[in-house]
């Protein structure tokens, strides 16, 4: 009979990754909801050392499989490794994260298990003794509440990292740790080859998370330094519209829109555009817009979530200061 | 050698059949050359060509437009009198005692006389001109990268009538003073150059005389002669093509593109990348081409550095298509000769070689080249023509262009924004939808700007306010409207074009619709001129002409007036494409206190706004300044505080404009609909 | 080399989501379909390895009559047949289900590379493809901005935050495919391409000839599945943050952080 939570957490370079921690305060959560043990599975090169601070997050036992092999995630080492722990203990609920790992990872063992996956969950609950799970579909336009059959174990959901709130860690608490020794397959399937730093450290519009954008209210290049600020503090990229390119402020590379590049960040941040169509037409299916101009009647107001009437050259120095904060204190 | 005596007779008769012959031989060449090209039906409407010929080859109407046309005014009707005279000139050869007079009387040859030397006279006036201009005005319109060719052409030409002439009026002057004393001779008096001519032969025998007559009217007569073979040669190979040309002109709107037939199942190839798949009279076009320059002159590509020039485009063309056709036909298996001979004219690409990729690309379609042209020459179709190759076979186009089709296919507009959103922009305003009340009068036909584009939207707004003052019935078809594709079509992309046209014309003709009103020249053009090719049968309105129409029957009536200065700015697709001048100015002068100015390029000299034929769509990277900031600043100069336009697209292209000369706050683009909704709405409130 | 590619069609990007009556999916009325971006990007891919080393490329897809259209697409961009699993006894599948026709059709086609998009634009769920290679048993390496093969094995490149990762796989393997439009410009089919397309082999099969039943895969087999759906809550557009510069700036930086949570 299947019994409990287990989350499988990410461990890289000798830390856990920080999702790994949310998944554990997840999964106490709703272990704490079906009265059922929290359980851990953690691989990793040096892992076991520190297997045991998941107590912190509520995790009562972590099962640790501590191998040079498994250094980085590969799946022909990984996965039939954590399916036959996964076997052996037979939780309800799994969970990952939905990093690009986890993802690999979750869907392997789901096929492996024959069990039902929610990817990319922002929530999760647990009604009726099992597991309910929120997660967005159509780019964000849409939520589905997904549920898994009757006597479908193990349930498997992954996390979409940095939703879930993650609990302050009581460190007076350890995890009892079990090594399990396996033979770990040999298997050369997949290698990373190299890892190549970007040149000029410039993450590609089209690639990017967060866009912070200048027009022509920015009234000089030079004063796109301060964009190009806070798109290092949100961990972003720069983009222009036409005219500012047209200017010769920024390349062509940098454009947005319909002649330019067709972006679809989760925040795009507009800064001195007006909003013509052509540039709308590049940006407007951003997740979040923000629009900073000084004419309240520019069409950008139109699209954006959140509108700024002022003059940038005000707004912008403060805004950054107030992300500063945001980031240093978090 | 006495002309017109054995046996000088015969052998003028030897040399006459030869160049004669020559001249056929080589014209039939020619001709072989055109057939090369796809059929193409312009034998219809044969009176109305006719009149064309009167109109534009007797009358010379569009040479004259300019100046210098002037001059070839001359020089033409100089060439047809002195035809007139040739024929006697060769009578005489072969029988010397040919003469006019003995036929039409002494009176009506003496005024035939007259006309000759006063033609003649002025052609020489005209060609000194003409060589003044090319050598020392050296207008920029006569400029070719083959200048050398070019003008050693020009000069044989104008030498040889140069000649020509000179050496009749020597053979006149002769003849004249020959005349005198001999019983069965008459030489009019009347014609008062050649008789003064003859001062110069004062005092010379009758045989002096008879030698100074022979000689010049031998020369003149080989002259003539040798012109005639030298035509087909030369630039002058316009004289062949040209009233053809007139003749076999495009009777239908320039606005209308042909249709390709899509279904052939046979065909292994769509559009052109082949000299030879233009269709005939596109390569007519080819002979008929003066390299006037005029269509240069005009092409706002040309005027802002892009490399395209329309009359570079059609001397390439000719050059090409006159080394290839004699080869084509001179072998079979040109494709053999091409691989054989990489070097050699036949292996030379069409699109590549002879015309670039950013050539056919920097067409912006305003129809200038044709519109300038004298002798109808329609350059644009064989941009199309070369688009739709690399479009439909090679799927060859900027990445951007690629992103509006896409957008078209999937969302029936250009930005690729949600097709059932078309219908947003009407919401809260007073007008039904054809769904909701299909028993109206009038289709207004949105399109995607006044759609899509929160700037374009004010436009249709207003339209919306002036149609309900009026009381006109109309609705509107909401998210059921589709894009139109015309600029799909100017982009070469014909196969999207006719699946969005079949389209639309089911949906429209699915609520019985008549009759349509469109703010958007290109929809207009393209509904009115194009979709007949589709199965419709609309009246099209363009709103400038429908809300002329309603202030001349007082439906409209402009009550506030407006203190500004604007200068009106022609749409190529309502002016040049559809004759649409006047009425938006119409609308305008309505408007109490309205002073309104004109730029030098105005009517259908108007200068592009940049934004047709698909470039609204394409980064303009290339020349020396963009064709929008161009016209913007034409219309800067004037001073205006408005700019008044009557198309979306160049709403968008002079509002650009304006921020590049930073003057977007001085200075505002509106559409008429949006000047005359604000004089008849204002006044109420 | 043979490449296997996967197709799914989904609702395009722009559609406006709207709920169906059965309050667990969307309502399809007003559907422009379209072939999933990031599979068309896993087209595109293989068709370049077509041009550069000879590879003959087949489109798998399932769903109903209209996927159709979109592996005709395809075959207009360029690629050689198609297979459709058209059984109405798959509709209801979860991901699992899915994966386990797609792994049972593969079984019938030879391919030394399988490509699919990383997640189809509509579920987003990131797991159909990567179940396939579980299910076949073979290697996998997600998401893909450039793609080479070369002896035996595949190598592709991926970014991360600031950097590209190189990574190779041994054949048989299976890439799954990120980037972006502008990374991938899929290209855009010729009108030659699109009557030879209608000629091209396109064989529809039925889970019995896949060697599968009903019970295997569709509702009978269902692990998990969308029980109820809802919309975002109703954004309002054009909202003006109101204060002086400072409030306002703590009043974004707020909104980002807790409504939003993208910063």
């Amino acid at each position: 009979m299947a019994q409990g939570v287990c989350v499988i957490t990410e461990f890289r370079e000798g830390k856990f990754r920080r999702v790994s921690f949310e998944i554990a305060s997840e999964g106490r959560k709703l272990a704490d909801a079906l009265g059922e043990p929290l359980l851990a599975v953690a691989l990793g090169e040096g892992v076991e050392a520190v297997a045991s601070d998941l107590g912190g997050y509520g995790v009562e036992k972590v099962i640790v499989v501590d191998d040079a092999l498994l250094k980085d995630y590969r799946a022909e080492t990984y996965v039939p490794v954590v399916a036959e722990i996964l076997q052996n203990l037979s939780p309800k609920v799994i969970l990952t994260a939905a990093s690009v790992d986890g993802k690999d990872l979750s869907a392997r063992l789901a096929a492996r298990l024959g069990a039902g996956l929610a990817t990319d969950c922002t929530e999760l609950q647990i009604e009726g003794g099992g597991l309910k799970a929120k997660r967005p579909m159509y780019a964000g336009k849409a939520f589905a509440w997904c549920e898994w059959s009757d006597g479908a174990w193990p349930q498997v959901a992954s996390c979409r990292p940095n939703v879930m709130d993650c609990l302050a860690p009581d460190t007076s608490k350890k995890a009892e740790v079990e090594k399990v020794e396996v033979a770990l397959p040999a298997g050369n399937l997949t290698q990373v080859v190299s890892i190549e730093k970007d040149a000029g450290g410039k993450l590609d519009l089209t690639e990017a998370e967060v866009i912070v954008s200048g027009g022509r209210g920015m009234k000089g290049p030079e004063n796109f330094a301060m964009l190009e600020e806070l798109a290092g503090i949100l961990g972003g990229t720069v983009g222009a519209s036409r005219s500012a390119v047209d200017s010769g402020w920024r390349p062509h590379a940098d454009q947005v829109g319909q002649t330019g590049k067709v972006v679809t960040p989760n925040l795009y941040v507009a800064c001195g555009i007006s909003g013509a169509i052509q540039h709308l037409a590049g940006m407007s299916s951003s997740k979040y817009i923000v629009a900073v101009n000084k004419d309240p009647e520019a069409p950008i107001f139109s699209k954006a979530d959140y509108g700024i009437v002022g003059d940038l050259f005000e707004f912008l120095p403060a805004f950054i200061e107030e992300v500063k904060t945001l980031k240093s204190t978090c | 050698m006495q002309p017109g005596h054995f046996p000088a007779n015969i052998l003028f008769i030897l040399i006459f059949v030869a160049a004669n012959g020559f001249f056929v031989f080589t014209a039939y060449k020619l001709y072989r050359i055109l057939r090369l090209g796809k059929p193409e039906d312009r034998f219809d409407r044969r009176s109305e060509r006719l009149k064309s010929v009167v109109t534009f080859v007797l009358g010379q109407r569009r040479v004259i437009r300019e100046p210098a046309g002037w001059g070839h005014f001359f020089i033409f009707w100089g060439f047809v009198i002195i035809s007139i005279g040739s024929l006697e000139t060769f009578g005489v050869g072969i029988y010397h005692g040919f003469a006019y007079w003995k036929f039409l009387g002494k009176g009506l040859t003496s005024l035939l006389y007259l006309l000759q030397d006063l033609f003649c006279a002025a052609v020489v006036v005209a060609l000194c001109v003409a060589l003044y201009r090319r050598f020392v005005v050296k207008p920029e319109r006569l400029r070719y990268e083959d200048q050398k060719a070019v003008n050693q052409d020009a000069c044989i030409i104008i030498g040889l009538i140069l000649l020509l002439i000179v050496l009749l009026f020597g053979a006149r002057a002769a003849e004249y003073l020959l005349a005198q004393g001999e019983a069965g001779r008459y030489f009019p008096r009347l014609a008062f150059v050649s008789v003064a001519f003859s001062s110069l032969f004062t005092g010379l025998t009758k045989e002096g005389l008879q030698a100074w007559y022979s000689f010049c009217w031998w020369g003149h007569t080989v002259v003539i002669l040798g012109f005639l073979i030298y035509i087909p040669f030369s630039k002058h190979l316009h004289l062949l093509g040209a009233i053809p040309n007139v003749f076999f002109r495009r009777l239908s709107s320039v606005g209308e593109l042909s249709k390709m037939d899509l279904e052939d199942e046979t065909a292994e190839t769509y559009g052109v990348s082949r000299i030879e798949e233009f269709s005939w009279k596109q390569l007519l076009d080819l002979y008929a081409c003066t390299e006037c320059g005029r269509c240069s002159d005009n092409c706002p590509a040309t005027l802002t550095g892009k490399p395209l020039s329309p009359k570079l485009t059609i001397h390439h063309l000719k050059e090409h298509l006159q080394a290839k056709g004699k080869m084509v036909l001179a072998q079979q298996g040109a494709e053999e000769a091409a691989t054989a001979n990489p070097e050699g004219e036949l292996a030379r690409a069409l699109i590549g070689d002879i015309c670039q990729h950013d050539e056919l690309w920097s067409c912006t379609t305003c129809g200038n080249c044709i519109e300038n042209c004298p002798v109808f020459i329609e350059h644009i179709d064989k941009y199309v023509d070369m688009r739709r190759y690399l479009v439909l076979m090679e799927s060859n186009f900027s990445p951007e262009v690629q992103n509006v089709m896409r957008n078209w296919e999937t969302n029936s507009n250009p930005w690729g924004l949600g097709f059932a959103t078309r219908g947003d922009w009407a919401k809260g305003l007073p007008v039904k939808t054809l769904a909701e009340d299909s028993q109206v009068e009038y289709l207004y036909y949105v399109g995607c700007a006044g759609s899509f584009d929160e700037r374009a939207k004010k436009i249709s707004s207003a339209l919306v306010t002036l149609l309900n003052e009026a009381g006109v019935s109309f609705g509107i078809l909401g998210a059921e409207e589709k894009c139109c594709g015309e600029t799909a079509r100017r982009l070469g992309n014909e196969y999207l074009f006719q699946s969005m046209a079949t389209e639309l014309v089911e949906i429209i003709n699915s609520y019985g619709v008549k009759k349509i009103i469109t703010a958007c020249p290109h929809g207009y053009n393209c509904l009115k001129n194009e979709y007949p090719q589709f199965g419709a049968n609309w009246e099209v309105y363009h709103h400038s002409e429908f809300l002329a129409t309603l202030l001349k029957g007082g439906q409209l009536q402009p009550q506030q007036g407006m203190d500004k200065n604007l200068v009106f700015h022609d749409s190529c697709y309502l002016g040049r494409y559809n004759d649409l001048y006047e009425e938006p100015r119409t609308v305008l002068n309505s408007i109490l206190g309205l002073k309104f100015s004109e730029m030098d390029r105005s009517r259908n000299k108007a200068f592009c706004c940049g934004a047709g034929g698909g470039r609204m769509w394409m980064e303009e990277t290339l020349g020396d300044q963009k064709i929008n900031d161009a016209r913007t600043g034409q219309a800067l100069q004037l001073e205006p505080d408005i700019i008044g336009v009557s198309c979306p697209f160049c709403t968008t292209m002079f509002e650009d404009g304006l921020k590049t000369f930073d003057m977007d706050e001085k200075v505002k683009v509106y559409d008429i609909a949006e000047i005359l909704a604000q004089a008849v709405t204002s006044a109420k409130e | 080399m043979n490449i296997v590619v996967l197709v799914k069609q989904v609702p395009d990007t722009e559609t406006k989501i709207k709920i169906g009556a059965d309050g667990k999916s969307i309502d399809t009325s007003e559907v422009k379909w379209i072939i999933n971006p990031y599979d068309e990007y896993a087209v595109e891919a293989a068709l370049r390895l077509q041009d550069s080393v000879g590879a003959s490329v087949t489109i798998l897809s399932m769903g109903p009559e209209r996927t159709v259209e979109s592996i005709r697409t395809a075959l207009a961009m360029g690629a050689d047949t198609g297979v459709l699993v058209d059984d109405q006894a798959t509709e209801g599948s979860d991901a699992l289900g899915k994966a386990k026709v797609l792994a049972a059709a593969l079984k019938s086609l030879e391919f030394d590379l399988v490509f699919c998009g990383h997640r189809a634009v509509d579920d987003d769920e990131n797991q159909v493809g990567i179940m396939v290679a579980e299910l076949a048993g073979i290697p996998h390496l997600g998401l893909a901005i450039s793609v080479e093969v070369a002896d035996g094995k595949v190598t592709i490149q991926r970014p991360i935050e600031g950097a590209k990762v190189t990574m190779e796989a041994t054949l048989p393997a299976l890439v799954t495919f990120g980037g972006a439009h502008a990374v991938w410009n899929p290209r855009y089919a010729s009108l030659p391409g699109i009557m030879k397309a209608k000629k091209k082999p396109l064989e529809t099969k039925m889970l019995a000839d896949l060697g599968l039943s009903a019970a295997d895969v569709g509702n009978e087999a269902v692990k998990v599945s969308v029980t109820s759906m809802e919309l975002p809550s109703e954004r309002q557009a054009g909202r003006v943050l109101e204060g002086d510069t400072a409030e306002k700036a703590r009043e974004l930086t707020r909104l980002l952080r807790e409504e939003a949570k993208v910063i």
